[in-house]
């Protein structure tokens, strides 16, 4: 739905992987935040002797009025159950602490990376065996191993750092192992195996590299995990005493009744060092994850923004006019950058009974035409300018209470590609009913099933298939049922979202066949989005081509066929294969579409033009309307009648 | 038919993963050092007699398997021995017949201690689990549907916050604060409640449990909500929520009807998988509150050495865990209806 | 709609409980204690905790109490006597007693209940010390126990003040070792009323008692599995009495006026020690590895290193001032005992440096730890501790640093208690450890450490071995004259205390505390402190 972002997103070759990943990963707050924490964790830990007031363990001539005494000048942050100070303490205890995490982590990533990657990598008998052995090691507690294994050995801290980390490398493996097998399949890895490059050398210098993100973002987690193990540890009894860590500074405070005496600083200050580095590393590892794996950060939910450019146009006077779009300009906001300019000033009407053609390669904007129709712009999008009349209401001006009684009951959608629209775990009958329900609360529950049922049958599919999911669909079948959803309400205008592309020739001629008749039958109003211009041909009435967020050409079917005046539209035709003159060779556009944020200064279509001059690299081209309706938006149509 | 055999297979491989653990549990607490007979005890009224005696009460005096007399340090005895009169065969017969021993420190049969313990972790997981569930995915909710806003920013601090908290840290610090607030700070009940009617016992246990199950719920709340969060933020950029939204539903229908249980279904994998963490966290909770689960008699088991408790309670734990996750795949299976179990 | 629910059920249980604290009916008195630990079992001959045997004293009588001081008074019977050999001991059972169960309490249950500890092998606590000079033991007709002895032995009464009489009626017909006792039918001031491990033990008084009848209705036993807790628990008014806090607690408790602080020796005094490993290879017992360092076999550097320990400093940081400096294995706490006559080594590290320059350890290579005279080994010693103690690592701190100043060095490493047994003894594989005993109002059991006897059977050690000694040890044991036999474990003390075999850092003592505003009449005064004692349960009464 989102073609408008992804496509202006290209792809350029990377001047180093530090550099792109530093860029990508400044943008993360929380990473940030995360980096710097850690780094003034680390600092500490270097330069303890230089920070820390006293020495360290400084037991020389400690009396019994030395203990818990509370924070003073001469000790900061007070004195812990042997006199000791505990700011020094907490300072030198971040080099355990770390020491701790850092080295188990060390280890766990190394077994889990290791086994990862084999099992991963050569698959088979070791990739069962590993992996079942994960399975194995997941589930079992690792505490009480923990206890086993430091009664084993002594509790000095090299065999607790080995203990953590032989126990925590389970969820790396797992992690490392599903990556492989991604980055296995790739084309270039598969390449290099086909031009007889060594396994080694594919999982050294191919392989290797594209897991390395993920085991920087495990290792982080791993580091964090490894301090809070230690000090769980240490508060068991397991820790070593003589390693004074962050841990074992609480195990102290807490065995030795510093909450009796009431000195809240000997427990406040060690638990606040372990979860500073902690929480340090948990946003870390947030902000790596946000640059190895983006996510869109919005979704269907958030909402719009207001219109802008409040300047009504006037609705078009013709009492048919069903839906009429005025002059729309509709931008996508990038903080910081300029604008997306994805539609502007396009204007349609949409007669009753009609079919519209609405024709463009992706990335245009049709896309985003039609989202705002119903106000289901994503949040960045903004209508910038004009407006939208349904039967005479502006819709761009309606809040979402009353966008939401025209929705579907009025105006319905057929998305493309059915399978994302539905929602995968409820029954397509069940999606069908609901639709019926919440336009028609006053519908008798125990009639839904059946008009369910028709209206599946209308669009040819057996009722028995209503309490199916939509993975048991076939696609052409989904796409029917998309359709039947669309007809729930019975509304006015149907507007059909590019509905056939993801599907076969076959399927698709039956599809559209369905759609006519329907139209026919019902008396729908359909807006019919597709980057087919041969497809509108047997069906539309009028047609609009966009180009870049703009209208190349919009008339009448014959004229759009017969008289093409705009070089997109020509060049359109000519890319479409002419059953009549099948020797005719077929041409497809060079070039790709302009990035909407970035376009050029004159005509959007000049940079591909074959008819360009000029003029078009300078100035814009207006709408210049003909005869019979016919809508150019070339320079070359400026005088012609 | 392919899922009854799918459901067949991950059942057996469960049972297969409850085999390996039950062997597993038995060796590795034989090859630790010292002597079991003097676990924590050190009585000079113990003389060498009385040692042996109670070695031959726990079957120590027995080879651990056929050519073993003990792993650590490791001799070598008769391979010709009788299998069946081996430690190993012992503990397997009397595994069969669901006993795990005696406790050295408490002289009881180590079933009797786990199942009476059994019951109060269950009530504090219970409890705790369903609240940090309720509110970690009531939070992380809000904060994917107000994505990008400073209400998303607060809800993901403070759970990143709670997920660094040490568990007996925290624990420690509602310790304190609860007895200032004249909150019972240790133990299930009042003692000595057992005569009144039974609402009244009800109310004391609850007031008993607030502190620990508060402790709880901060802990695991944090990750529910990051989870949810995530989770959700995947599923609202999903076309079927444009699609409820295209069909005119409010915000409300669209969270509940199409975007939480789609949302919730890694969660199941989640909680199921966390059970297993959570033992470590509930020693340290109910260690520090005198809850009398199984997780202080694990902290307990763990100071004085009482392997049988041990090795029980880590069999019950390993046992349940991978039951749980079974348990977590099977509702998994059956929520989502796209997966055929693998 | 689940949550809601979830939430009314919540605070309605918490409103309920709330209305539930303020009934003001005429409510049965119940001292509430508030200890750290749970009875390990029921069953007399298997446990080990004093948790146990105090609820054991509480429930069951036996024929001698102990007191606060230290003395014993006869309980059960009337009389005692004793033949001339010294081998026969016939006690009168007082007549008319009767178990918690109404059944009659005779002299048979009492000969049953003997001879049940002495054949039982199970039972190893009480077979292998308390019952190997019992020959026979009969009850008579006349309601009498003779007890026929292998040899005439000093101490009867240690003997038999920890074998609580049991009901034959009942103990007839159970498994003796697997028997729980939970329902625990005794004689004693109170009857056990309610128990689950390690949450309570709730005691109702049992006022028909012969000789202490309770004042209080009922007594509860409450686990805190964390001392911080106890002390909110006491100050709150949650219990009314604590059995034991941490230390730092003391200053805090003493401000409340409330809350009224009581400090002395334990009933059962404990010992901390720091143990050295003086076992000359030799003597290396079977399965030994004896690999302690041969500069520990000098009593010159055991010496210096008791000069150079400054115990006062151990006594206020680990224990904030709440202990004793200590002598020998033998605690002030045993009383009579405790040979009071000696005096410790000064703190004084010139002298301590002293008797190391003349006993020839200098510092050849100038690192500031000395070297055997010979100049092959460092005076570097490992310093172990069970990794359980949280005060060991602490006091190795002080003595690495007070051990430091006289060129000695520490090499500290805190061990798993199953570990350090091993590695303890009869292995001998260690040089310096700190470890501690509890100990039995006996000296025997304790003076049994310092034998040569005891080195193979993992009882001693420091692998010590003096003929001299060994001699006197097996005299205390069947002097019959109570002054002679002071005299001999003096003696003996003194000994030990001259050969530096251990350092004895502190005896500790036991800090409790009761709520004033709740019962009176604790026993304070006496040269033990225990509340939870029983002539101290039995003598409290509700503050009006």
């Amino acid at each position: 739905m989102q073609t408008t972002l992804q496509s202006s997103t290209t792809f350029s070759r990377p001047e180093s992987g530090f550099t792109v990943f530093w860029r990508a990963f400044r943008k993360s707050r929380t990473g940030l935040v995360g980096l710097i924490m850690l780094a003034i964790a680390i600092f500490v830990a270097l330069f303890a002797p230089a920070i820390a007031p006293y020495e360290n363990a400084a037991a020389t001539s400690v009396g019994i009025a030395d203990i818990y005494q509370p924070p003073s000048a001469a000790h900061i942050l007070g004195t812990d159950d042997a006199g000791q100070d505990v700011f020094t303490n907490f300072i030198f205890g971040a080099r355990v602490s770390l020491t701790v995490g850092f080295f188990a982590a060390f280890i766990s990533i190394f077994i889990g990376g290791i086994f990862g990657l084999v099992a991963g990598f050569f698959g088979g008998r070791w990739e069962t065996f590993l992996m079942r052995l994960t399975d194995v090691m997941l589930v079992i507690p690792d505490l009480p191993l923990t206890v086993v294994i430091v009664a084993l050995t002594k509790p000095s801290l090299m065999n607790i750092i080995f203990v953590i980390g032989i126990l925590g490398w389970t969820t790396t493996a797992r992690v490392v192992r599903s990556q492989t097998l991604a980055v296995k399949s790739r084309k270039f890895v598969l390449r290099a195996r086909a031009i007889g490059a060594g396994r080694l050398h594919i999982l050294t210098r191919h392989v290797l590299p594209l897991v390395m993100p993920i085991l920087v973002v495990q290792a982080v987690l791993a580091i964090s995990l490894a301090i809070l193990n230690e000090s769980t540890l240490s508060f068991i009894g397991l820790g070593d005493p003589t390693a004074p860590s962050w841990g074992q500074m609480l195990n102290f405070a807490f065995g030795r009744g510093a909450m009796s005496v009431g000195a809240w600083w000997a427990l406040v200050v060690p638990g606040f060092g372990i979860v500073w580095v902690v929480l340090s590393l948990t946003l870390l590892g947030q902000g790596l994850e946000q640059v190895l794996n983006p996510r869109l950060d919005t979704h269907h939910l958030m909402p719009g923004r207001p219109k802008v450019g409040t300047e009504a146009q006037a609705a078009h006077p013709a009492r048919d006019i069903i839906l009429d779009v005025r002059n729309i300009s509709i931008h996508y906001i990038n903080e910081g950058k300029p604008p997306a300019r994805a539609v502007e000033n396009v204007s349609l009407s949409l007669r009753e009974g009609d079919l519209l053609g609405l024709v463009g390669e992706s990335g245009c904007g049709k896309t985003t035409l039609m989202l705002s129709l119903l106000n289901l712009l994503p949040a960045a999008g903004q209508v910038v300018n004009g407006n939208v009349y349904y039967k005479g209401r502006d819709l761009t001006a309606m809040n979402e209470d009353e966008i939401n009684n025209i929705r579907w009951s009025r105006i319905s959608i057929i998305f493309q590609g059915a399978m994302n629209a539905l929602n995968p775990v409820r029954t397509v009958g069940d999606q069908i009913a609901e639709a019926i329900l919440k336009h028609n609360p006053a519908f008798p529950k125990n009639k839904v099933p059946e008009r369910v049922a028709e209206l599946l049958d209308l669009v040819g599919i057996a009722s028995a298939h209503s309490d199916h999911f939509p993975h048991q669909y076939s696609g052409g079948m989904r796409q029917r049922a998309m359709i039947a959803m669309a007809l729930a309400c019975n509304p006015d205008v149907v507007i059909a979202d590019e509905p056939t592309t993801a599907l076969d020739v076959m399927i698709q001629a039956q599809i559209l066949e369905l759609l006519d008749e329907l139209r026919k039958k019902l008396g729908l109003s359909v807006i019919f989005v597709t980057h087919d211009l041969g497809v509108v041909a047997e069906l539309c009435d009028r047609v609009l081509v966009m180009y870049g967020g703009v209208t190349a050409e919009y008339a009448g079917v014959d004229t759009i066929y017969n008289e093409p005046k705009h070089p997109y539209t020509q060049e359109l035709l000519k890319a479409f294969p002419d059953l009549t003159k099948p020797k005719k060779k077929l041409s497809s556009i060079p070039g790709y579409p302009p990035r909407l944020d970035d376009l050029p200064a004159g005509c959007r279509f000049a940079p591909r033009c074959p008819a360009v001059f000029d003029r078009c690299q300078m100035e814009e081209p207006g709408l210049h309307v003909l005869k019979n309706d016919h809508h150019v938006g070339c320079h070359l149509a400026e005088g012609s009648k | 038919m392919n899922r009854t055999r799918a459901v067949l297979r991950k059942t057996a491989w469960s049972f297969f993963t409850i085999v390996f653990v039950v062997v597993l549990n038995f060796f590795l607490f034989r090859v630790l050092p010292g002597d079991p007979a003097r676990a924590g005890i050190r009585d000079p009224r113990l003389n060498k007699d009385a040692i042996e005696v109670i070695r031959v009460r726990f079957g120590l005096d027995k080879p651990i398997i056929n050519c073993f007399d003990s792993l650590n340090p490791v001799k070598v005895g008769n391979c010709a021995v009788n299998p069946l009169e081996t430690q190993f065969f012992i503990y397997a017969k009397n595994l069969i017949q669901g006993e795990l021993g005696i406790s050295y420190h408490a002289n009881r049969p180590v079933v009797d201690i786990l199942g009476e313990r059994l019951w109060n972790t269950i009530l504090l997981i219970g409890v705790g689990q369903i609240l940090s569930i309720i509110l970690g995915a009531a939070f992380g909710v809000f904060a994917a549907w107000k994505a990008r806003t400073s209400l998303e920013y607060t809800a993901v601090g403070i759970s990143l916050v709670a997920w660094s908290l040490p568990t007996f840290w925290l624990a420690i610090l509602l310790l304190f604060w609860g007895s200032t607030m004249g909150l019972p700070v240790a133990g299930k009940a009042t003692p000595g409640m057992s005569s009144l009617p039974l609402l009244q016992q009800w109310g004391d246990i609850a007031k008993h449990m607030l502190l620990p199950t508060l402790t709880y719920t901060i802990i695991y709340m944090g990750e529910y909500t990051l989870i949810m969060r995530s989770s959700l933020l995947d599923v609202l950029s999903e076309d079927y929520i444009l699609s409820a939204r295209a069909k005119g539903l409010n915000t409300v229908q669209i969270l509940r009807d199409h975007a939480l249980k789609n949302a919730m279904l890694p969660l199941v994998t989640v909680i199921a998988i966390n059970l297993g963490f959570t033992v470590a966290g509930v020693i340290q909770i109910e260690s520090v509150f005198s809850w009398p689960g199984l997780g202080s008699a694990i902290y307990e088991a763990v100071i004085r050495r009482d392997f049988p408790v041990l090795q029980g309670a880590f069999l019950l734990i390993a046992i349940t865990v991978i039951l749980a996750n079974l348990l977590a795949d099977l509702t998994y299976t059956y929520l989502d209806p796209r997966v055929t179990v693998d | 709609m689940k949550k809601k629910m979830l939430f009314t059920i919540l605070i309605a249980a918490l409103a309920l409980s709330a209305c539930s604290g303020g009934g003001g009916q005429a409510q049965p008195a119940i001292v509430r204690v508030g200890w750290a630990g749970s009875p390990d079992t029921l069953n007399p001959g298997m446990a080990i905790l004093t948790e146990a045997y105090t609820i054991f004293e509480l429930v069951y009588d036996s024929m001698y109490e102990l007191n606060l001081d230290g003395s014993f008074t006869l309980s059960l019977a009337e009389s005692a006597n004793v033949s001339d050999d010294g081998t026969v001991w016939t006690f009168k059972i007082r007549d008319g007693l009767k178990w918690h169960d109404g059944q009659p309490f005779t002299a048979e249950d009492v000969a049953w209940t003997y001879n049940l500890y002495k054949d039982t092998p199970e039972y190893p606590y009480l077979n292998g010390y308390y019952t190997p000079y019992f020959d026979t033991i009969e009850a008579t007709p006349d309601n009498e126990v003779v007890l026929t002895l292998t040899e005439a032995i000093p101490n009867i009464e240690s003997q038999l003040v920890f074998l609580y009489i049991l009901p034959k009626h009942v103990w007839e017909s159970v498994n003796k070792t697997e028997y729980e006792n939970v329902e625990m039918v005794g004689s004693g001031p109170f009857k056990m009323a309610e128990y689950v491990q390690n949450e309570f033990v709730r005691l109702t008084a049992n006022k028909d008692h012969f000789s202490m009848p309770p004042k209080v209705d009922e007594v509860i036993f409450q686990t805190f599995e964390n001392q911080d807790a106890l002390v909110q628990a006491i100050r709150t008014g949650q219990v009314d009495m604590v059995t034991e806090m941490p230390n730092t607690a003391a200053e805090s408790l003493k401000a409340d006026e409330n809350i009224e602080l009581v400090v002395g020796a334990p009933l059962a005094p404990g010992v901390t020690d720091i143990i050295f490993n003086q076992l000359d290879p030799e003597n290396c017992p079977e399965g030994g590895i004896c690999s302690g360092h041969p500069a520990l076999r000098d009593r010159n550097i055991r010496l210096a290193m008791a000069h150079a320990t400054d115990k006062q400093q151990l006594i206020d940081v680990i224990l904030l001032g709440l202990g004793n400096p200590g002598l020998t294995l033998i605690p002030d706490g045993l009383g009579v005992w405790y040979n009071s006559s000696l005096t410790d080594y000064e703190f004084d590290l010139k002298k301590a440096n002293q008797i190391l320059d003349d006993a020839g350890y200098a510092d050849t290579d100038g690192d500031g730890i000395r070297e055997m005279p010979d100049g092959s080994a460092p005076l570097t010693f490992r310093l172990n501790w069970p990794s359980d103690s949280i005060n060991a690592p602490r006091m190795s701190e002080l003595l690495a640093e007070m051990w430091g100043a006289i060129g000695i060095s520490l090499e500290p490493q805190a061990v798993d208690p199953d570990a350090l047994t091993a590695q303890c003894c009869p292995a001998f594989d260690f040089d310096i450890m700190i470890w501690g005993w509890a100990s039995d109002p006996d000296p025997s059991a304790l003076l049994y450490v310092y034998t040569t006897e005891a080195i193979p059977t993992g009882s001693s050690e420091t692998g010590y071995s003096n003929p001299e000694y060994d001699e006197l040890y097996t005299n205390q044991q069947v002097e019959l004259d109570f002054e002679a036999r002071r005299d001999i474990v003096w003696q003996m003390q003194k000994i030990v205390f001259d050969d530096v075999v251990y350092i004895i850092p502190f005896y500790d003592a036991n800090v409790q505390a009761y709520r004033t505003d709740r019962f009176t009449g604790w026993i304070t005064d006496q040269a033990k402190v225990e509340l939870s004692d029983i002539t101290s349960l039995v003598l409290i009464e509700p503050v009006k």
